[in-house]
């Protein structure tokens, strides 16, 4: 009896083993395929407000479902075709489910900014940011950031650096480079050290694209 | 009271006897992997990640847990016949019921505090500093899971397991939509949708002022103003859902 019950365990566990086994073999067999989709998929996410009633109080976990999902996004474009489309709308979703995270504000303004080559985007997007969080100076900092080596805007950027050194909480970074935009605005100096603070984030996209900009302004 | 904490004290050990720590379990292990998987995906933002799924998953988990264990619980005594033992004793039905409801918010309330000292646990290791904010966004999810296990009380002790399961999910879910129902009320709805609108929006919890997660998550107070009215407000509605549930549950006559 005892026998015979190990014998269709074993069978039951192998027969499911083995169905698990050809659905990863066919996932795999259609991944090219269903990439695409993948892709697709990202144009039909609706509304940042839809998912937000979607969600049913737990949007800060949705924001981070989104956040992950458009890091993905990012990092399989980098690596492939260099096309980064639907960052903006999957930044817009992830601030609009979490107003108070500040990475994808800062990153998908990056993005916008550097890799579209649109940082009027990117400053809409730090300047949501910044309303719906008034006492954080980085919002203040990353656009004054944004006009000076995206827009060279330097009188627009040293009155954002000036708004930041003053609020309060800021890092002492901000004063510097507040006196800096007054002094020696359009200054390729400044231009290297706004981008070496860059190198001094966790985030190595950001670090990456500062990298490469050093070497254009032949900084490293 | 004495005799509702006795019921009580039973369906704790009748819920502690479905397994729940297998729960705390696979929550604790979800949150170590999750901690470790997440932080090198998450740009930097890895604690923010585990804090709010830690935070999202408890309270889900344990909301959902109350409406599972909570809507076959009434059932079970009746189907048992067990339920005629303990009425044959000098405990009235609405004091039956009180005590089910009791026992079952104690059981899901430990649940949920467990996973939260977990979360505490795996973010201080893995991060550095325990996100001790976390608490306040759980004192408010306490609450809810006591307004939802009313509900879960209310419906059991006139339908099935199934309809219980299913109204107490729709009534949670329906909470958290409760003041969107009122914004469309205000842009215009013709009368008699606007009445019966208002009339749904005051009967349903309102389930959003329980929901403090992104100031948790964000540092940010919630405030002593809105923890008091929450309290307030949800002693109120556990009161009025049981009071209905107990009259109901009075007249109903068992086969």
């Amino acid at each position: 009896m005892s026998a015979r019950v190990d014998r269709t365990l074993l069978a039951g566990l192998l027969a499911a083993a083995l169905l698990l086994a050809a659905a990863d073999v066919l996932e795999v067999s259609a991944k090219a395929k269903l990439k695409p989709a993948r892709e697709e998929e990202l144009l039909y996410y609706p509304s940042g407000m839809f998912v937000r009633e979607a969600a049913l109080g737990y949007e800060t976990a949705a924001a981070d479902i989104a956040w992950l999902r458009g890091i993905q996004y990012y990092g399989e474009h980098r690596l492939t075709d260099q096309k980064y489309d639907m960052i903006g709308h999957v930044m817009e979703i992830v601030t609009t489910l979490d107003p108070h995270f500040e990475q994808p504000y800062v990153f998908g303004a990056f993005v916008l900014a550097q890799e579209l080559r649109q940082p009027e985007r990117g400053l809409d997007l730090l300047e949501r940011g910044f309303r719906a969080n008034p006492d954080d100076w980085r919002f203040a900092f990353e656009i004054g950031f944004l006009h000076y080596v995206c827009r060279h805007d330097y009188p627009a950027a040293g009155r954002y650096f000036t708004l930041a050194s003053r609020m309060p909480g800021h890092a002492d970074y901000a004063e510097r480079f507040a006196a800096f935009t007054h002094e020696r605005a359009g200054n390729r100096d400044l231009a290297v050290l706004l981008w070496k603070r860059v190198l001094a984030t966790g985030n190595p996209y950001m670090q990456d694209v500062a990298r490469r900009e050093l070497r254009i302004l032949g900084a490293i | 009271m004495r005799r509702v904490l006795a019921i009580a004290r039973n369906t704790l050990r009748e819920v502690a006897r479905e397994r729940v720590a297998l729960v705390l379990a696979i929550f604790g292990l979800g949150i170590v992997v999750a901690s470790q998987a997440l932080s090198p995906l998450a740009l930097g933002e890895g604690r923010k990640v585990v804090v709010d799924f830690g935070l999202a998953g408890s309270t889900l988990v344990s909301i959902l847990l109350a409406i599972v264990l909570g809507s076959s619980l009434l059932h079970k005594e009746i189907e048992r016949k067990t339920v005629y033992a303990i009425l044959a004793k000098p405990v009235r039905r609405e004091e039956f019921l009180a005590g089910k409801f009791l026992g079952l918010w104690a059981a899901t309330a430990a649940l949920l505090l467990g996973m939260t000292a977990i979360l505490l646990a795996v973010v201080a290791l893995s991060y550095g500093a325990a996100p001790w904010g976390v608490l306040g966004a759980v004192s408010l999810s306490l609450l809810e899971l006591g307004i939802v296990t009313a509900i879960v009380v209310l419906f059991s002790a006139f339908t099935t397991p199934v309809l219980t399961a299913f109204f107490a999910l729709a009534a949670a879910a329906a909470g958290h939509f409760a003041e969107d129902l009122l914004y469309f009320v205000g842009r215009g709805a013709p009368g008699v949708a606007k009445a019966a609108t208002e009339g749904v929006y005051w009967i349903l919890p309102h389930l959003e002022l329980y929901n403090a997660r992104a100031l948790a998550v964000h540092n940010l107070p919630i405030g002593g103003e809105r923890m008091a009215f929450a309290l307030c407000y949800g002693l109120l509605y556990i009161g009025a859902v049981l009071a209905l549930a107990g009259t109901i549950f009075r007249h109903r006559e068992f086969r």
